[in-house]
């Protein structure tokens, strides 16, 4: 009952800023790591930030179409992770030594 | 080409489609020489001869059937383009472009006839014959969409002509030849939308590019000096006007003899000719503005352009020094906009395309024969070849402007229109007639006087009958047109004329046409003699508006 | 109240129980969507008749491709009657619950997505065989990825226009990694991917954020709810979610600063595929890109406005000036590629009809020209695509003077010499920019053009103006005397003489395309009924 007291009701805006912040977390982890893999997840997790932002307006403001959008993103998301991992499998085939983004870079004029 | 053809206006022409006539047979001419076969060269050059000369024949047919009396356009073509934006093929000509479409129609079939090239001549001759289509296309155009087209079309055929047969540094030349007149025509292209979208609103009815039209829109006066200054800029690149000159000599130097001849007998009059038919028609206010900037320009490249071609010791170089000097001269003219000044500067631009002309096809020939053009190496050639040397007299002399020859008609009503405008611009543009007089006589001494001081000097062939032919085929004109200029005036003073009234119309200030007085002191100066031919033609012209 | 109340409390809110069992789904109109359908369904049945086929006659899958693209193409010329027909005709419409719109303007998209198509596969039929890459995956992607291209196009709901995005980028990821044997291939496959899905993730954002704050995916929705209140929801969330939709944009259409990724692409990925990239991808994302911002947010101009004509002056500076430094052909027109995509969104940012026009205007020229271009790049670039330098080019003029001819025609057509559909492209866009009173604007982008011509005129020196052997070349080892002529399979010709004659051929009379893209735009939006 103390705690209930003390801390404020959780609003929309809460999950909005949790999105928000993990979108940023994902944008920020794309461009500073350089593991593959862990660049991977970081597309996920934007794209999960997304989905929160989406379920959260959608339950704000009462709009099932909202949610629904979030099957949308799921399936594309894994298609996309899909062909992402086939790429980075062959990419790894033709050069095993390339274990980090940095090592890919063959191409540069 | 039906879609050309359907729909024109062809009451008043003797001869229907002439114009676009004009211009097709040359671009047909080009695709026909392409489709022959490489192995065959004499095909090529009959062929590309036959098409230039037919385009040449109906140029003189044109001449021919132009209506001495009317100032207006004539022959005018009219059929739409592209509906939408109210573009259309619409050709014309009148006194201020005749001259011109008659010589790049005549020009070209000469260069083709006297030049032949040194490697690949079939897709030489294919360009040549695009070039000629696309400087056709310039003078006749009254639609601004299709002169712009015609004004950038010709840049490709030049840049592979400077690129692939030139000499020396000619990637470098032909480089920087494009992209300058690119530099130039990419803001015109702005102005020439802005222009007519304007004018849209100003007259209240649909866009369209015809000049015509364009030409009565009343424009805000800041608007109007704006967009006059993108086309000044394309013109003033093209010309060359002084600052904007670098491209000329590199260009000149290094394009081949057929491409310097061209080059300066018509490509560098499409930027005068811009400014007269474009500049002065559709902003006159505007134009009256930028007077002085380019009086003063003007003045400026005849005298730069003349002292650095005294201290050139290429011969090629120094005649395309000469040229900035030369087209000072038609700036000055006309800019100076009165009668005088601007027939002066139709004139010179004749007469600058013919003496020129016949200067860089006599220093490709002397080139030819020594393969250098440093004029200290050239020495003593008048012994071992006299008519050469004679010729080049003639030909120097009237690109001096001695009175007699064509030079002296244009470059005196150039000076009698700036004395009457504003007197200072003449007087030092005269002391620009003393110089050109000092660099050409000294460089013709170095080259032709003395003794022969190496074998290759001494056993300097002299002109063989196809080259004295070809020429004598520029003499002819240069001494007709000096000594009995009145056909010519007479042809261009009522399009003048015609301009001049519109300017008048539309800025309510009249041109500066000075007191008889004055003009028969300038007349006193420049010899009195064949001063009387010109003023005599000038004076019949008036007589007939 | 607790935490936990709260939640529970949440929980409990009234659900309205479901008793009926019908449930009513949106009418589709199958007509509207036959484009679509016969481009992504017989893509799909190529895809399975390859594995079941055992012997198929030489160039067949290609074959096949391009009757599929050019099919489907028909059915849209023939929809394209009826649609931009406002009197006799239908009229544009909108199918699936106003999901889908079907106008002049989908299907001119769609008709040029198929034209890219077609010509990327002519180009791949030769190239495929070349590095024994022959199979029916290429030309299966390739139909597969245009059909999400025509989904963009006639995308009339936000997360449709996001499959769309996805349908059309998901098969050029696998395309441009497609070349097993060149790592370089599957290096310009990862990278395309890692900022193409970093970009998709962006875009998704931005339509989350328009979703909060108009409440609807739908563009018609949301534009009629952006008429009734201009500051809905103050107007930041509107603004960061049009902001993030420009980025996603941006990345797909190569606009500086989202370029990074273009030329590795470009250079790494098969000629091809790369053909298809420029043409037919770049179609898709300007589709996409008018729509959204022309159209649906329309009322937000001023705001938007500035921001698209600074990425407009980045991406034509940027494009142009960085495409000067290059020496390898294929990067040289990624960067040139970028530099047309930033006279594109000159056509984007002055917002009028006339600029979606020229935008249409300049996909169509530029589509044929550069498929043209990467058809010549293709042929010359030889086995395993090694000559890519500029030297590849060296005396081309002399040996294959056909060849060669064309390509100068092509390049001046990116150059912008008129009587060149390429400089009727640019004539569009500065006279839409002149109109709408953005003269600096288009005296920027004409200055760009000039700069770079440059690159072009570099081509066309080397073919033409510069000896077959330059006496300075390599480290003083002997070059081969003559190079061994440019391979130059049928299809591949076929696909090079189509180009340049429809770049001249719209060059010289570009009343033709005009028409037509005169009367793709207004673009229509419904709404929800």
């Amino acid at each position: 009952m103390f705690i209930a007291q003390t801390l404020p009701t959780v609003t929309s805006s809460w999950y909005l800023s949790l999105a928000a912040l993990l979108f940023a977390i994902g944008a920020v982890g794309l461009l500073v790591r350089r593991n593959p893999l862990v660049m991977f997840m970081c597309v996920e997790l934007m794209l999960n930030a997304v989905n929160l932002t989406f379920v959260a307006f959608a339950r704000s403001m009462g709009d099932l179409g909202g949610q629904a959008l979030v099957f949308f993103v799921m399936v594309v998301a894994a298609a996309e992770v899909v062909v992402g991992l086939a790429i980075m499998v062959a990419l790894l085939r033709r050069r095993p030594d390339a274990t980090t983004a940095d090592d890919v870079a063959a191409l540069r004029g | 080409m039906s879609m050309f053809l359907a729909a024109a206006e062809t009451a008043s022409t003797p001869f229907p489609h002439l114009l676009t006539l004009l211009v097709l047979v040359p671009a047909v001419g080009s695709a026909v020489v392409a489709l022959i076969s490489k192995q065959r060269p004499d095909v090529c050059r009959q062929a590309a001869f036959l098409f230039s000369a037919t385009a040449g024949a109906l140029a003189v047919y044109l001449l021919w059937n132009f209506d001495v009396a009317d100032g207006g356009f004539q022959f005018v073509e009219s059929t739409t383009w592209v509906r939408d934006f109210g573009i259309g093929w619409r050709l014309g000509v009148d006194g201020i472009s005749l001259f011109l479409v008659v010589l790049s129609g005549l020009l070209f079939p000469f260069v083709i006839l006297a030049i032949t090239p040194e490697h690949d001549p079939k897709p030489y001759y294919a360009w040549l014959l695009l070039l000629q289509a696309g400087s056709l296309g310039v003078f006749v155009a009254l639609d601004l969409f299709a002169f712009f087209v015609f004004f950038e079309i010709v840049l490709v055929p030049m840049y592979f002509l400077i690129g692939s047969w030139g000499h020396g540094n000619r990637t470098y030349a032909a480089m920087k030849f494009f992209l300058f007149t690119m530099f130039g025509s990419a803001l015109m292209l702005v102005g020439i939308l802005a222009l007519v979208a304007t004018a849209a609103d100003a007259i209240g009815a649909g866009a369209t590019f015809d000049i015509r039209e364009l030409a009565q829109a009343d424009l805000a006066t800041n608007t109007a000096r704006l967009i006059f200054c993108a086309f000044a800029l394309a013109f003033a690149v093209k010309v060359p006007i002084f600052p904007l000159h670098t491209w000329l000599p590199d260009a000149h130097t290094e394009a081949p003899t057929a491409g310097s001849v061209i080059l300066a007998g018509i490509m560098l009059k499409l930027g005068t000719y811009g400014f007269v038919r474009f500049g002065l028609y559709l902003f006159p206010e505007a134009s009256r503005w930028a007077a002085p900037v380019f009086l003063t320009l003007g003045v400026v490249g005849i005298l730069y352009g003349a002292v650095v071609a005294t201290m050139q010791r290429d011969l090629k170089r120094l005649v395309a020094y000469s040229s900035v000097a030369h087209l000072g001269f038609i700036v000055l003219g006309t800019f100076a906009m009165n009668s005088q000044g601007v027939t002066g500067g139709i004139m010179q631009m004749v007469n600058h395309g013919l003496s020129t002309g016949a200067l860089f096809l006599l220093v490709g020939m002397i080139y030819e024969r020594r393969h250098t053009r440093e004029i200290a190496e050239l020495n003593g050639l008048q012994r071992s070849a006299p008519i050469m040397a004679a010729v080049f007299t003639v030909v120097m002399l009237s690109s001096i402007g001695l009175p007699g020859l064509n030079g002296f008609v244009g470059e005196f009503l150039i000076l009698n229109g700036t004395f009457i405008a504003n007197r200072w611009y003449a007087v030092i543009a005269a002391v620009g007639v003393i110089l050109a007089a000092l660099y050409l006589l000294w460089a013709y001494q170095r080259v032709f006087h003395g003794t022969p001081r190496s074998v290759e000097n001494e056993s300097f062939a002299d002109l063989r009958l196809r080259e004295g032919l070809a020429v004598g085929a520029l003499l002819v004109p240069i001494v007709v047109l000096g000594v009995y200029p009145k056909p010519m005036i007479e042809r261009i003073e009522p399009s003048v004329a015609v301009l001049l009234e519109h300017i008048e119309a539309r800025t309510g200030v009249a041109p500066a046409e000075g007191p008889t007085a004055e003009r028969s002191t300038v007349e006193e100066l420049f010899g009195a003699g064949h001063g009387d031919d010109a003023s005599h033609g000038a004076n019949a012209g008036k007589v007939d508006k | 109240m607790s935490l936990l109340a709260s939640l529970a409390a949440q929980a409990a809110q009234p659900v309205t129980p479901v008793t009926s069992v019908l449930v009513e789904t949106p009418s589709v109109d199958w007509w509207g969507l036959l484009p679509l359908i016969l481009l992504a369904a017989p893509a799909m049945v190529l895809l399975h008749a390859s594995s079941l086929l055992r012997r198929v006659f030489r160039g067949f899958y290609a074959t096949a491709s391009v009757g599929i693209a050019g099919t489907a193409a028909a059915f849209a010329i023939v929809q394209w009657f009826r649609v931009t027909d406002l009197d006799g005709g239908r009229g544009p419409y909108t199918t699936v619950a106003s999901a889908y719109t079907v106008d002049g303007y989908s299907v001119f998209i769609t008709v040029v997505l198929c034209v890219a198509v077609i010509v990327s596969s002519l180009v791949a039929d030769g190239y495929l065989r070349r590095e024994g890459l022959d199979g029916a995956e290429t030309y299966a992607l390739l139909l597969l990825s245009a059909s999400g291209g025509v989904v963009m196009a006639s995308a009339n709901d936000l997360i449709v226009l996001f499959l769309g995005l996805e349908v059309l980028s998901i098969p050029v990821y696998v395309l441009a990694a497609s070349h097993l044997r060149r790592s370089a291939s599957q290096e310009a496959g990862f990278k395309y991917f890692i900022l193409g899905a970093f970009a998709s993730a962006f875009f998704l954002y931005g339509i989350a954020l328009v979703y909060g704050a108009t409440g609807s995916t739908n563009l018609g929705t949301i534009r009629q709810t952006l008429q009734d209140d201009p500051f809905v929801d103050g107007g930041a969330l509107l603004l960061a979610g049009a902001a993030f939709l420009l980025v996603g944009f941006g990345f797909k259409v190569a606009a500086v600063p989202f370029h990074a990724w273009t030329p590795d692409v470009y250079q790494g990925a098969p000629s091809p595929v790369v053909s298809y990239m420029a043409s037919g991808v770049k179609a898709a994302g300007f589709a996409g890109l008018v729509r959204v911002f022309d159209v649906t947010l329309a009322g937000q101009v001023r705001d938007w406005q500035p921001i698209v004509v600074g990425l407009a002056v980045l991406t034509l500076l940027g494009g142009s000036v960085l495409a000067v430094a290059q020496t390898d052909v294929k990067r040289m027109l990624a960067y040139s590629s970028i530099s047309h995509a930033g006279f594109l969104l000159v056509g984007v940012a002055v917002a009028s009809p006339e600029g979606a026009a020229a935008v249409l205007f300049y996909l169509a020229a530029y589509g044929l020209m550069i498929g043209g271009t990467f058809a010549v790049v293709t042929a010359v670039a030889g086995p395993g695509e090694q000559a890519t330098g500029i030297d590849a080019f060296r005396g081309l003029g002399r040996r294959q003077p056909m060849l060669a001819l064309g390509f100068t025609v092509l390049l001046f057509a990116q150059t912008g010499v008129p009587l060149t559909s390429g400089f009727f492209a640019k004539f569009g866009v500065i006279k839409a920019a002149v109109d709408g009173g953005w003269y600096w604007l288009a005296a920027v982008a004409m200055l760009s053009a000039v700069v770079g011509a440059f690159v072009y005129l570099r081509l066309v020196v080397a073919m033409f103006m510069v000896e077959d052997i330059d006496p300075h070349h390599g480290d003083g080892d002997v070059v081969a005397a003559t190079p061994a002529p440019v391979a130059m399979p049928a299809a591949l010709t076929l696909a090079l003489a189509a180009t340049v004659v429809a770049t001249l051929v719209v060059g010289f009379l570009p009343g033709l395309l005009t028409d037509l893209a005169g009367d793709a735009v207004p673009v229509v939006l419904a709404t929800l009924p």
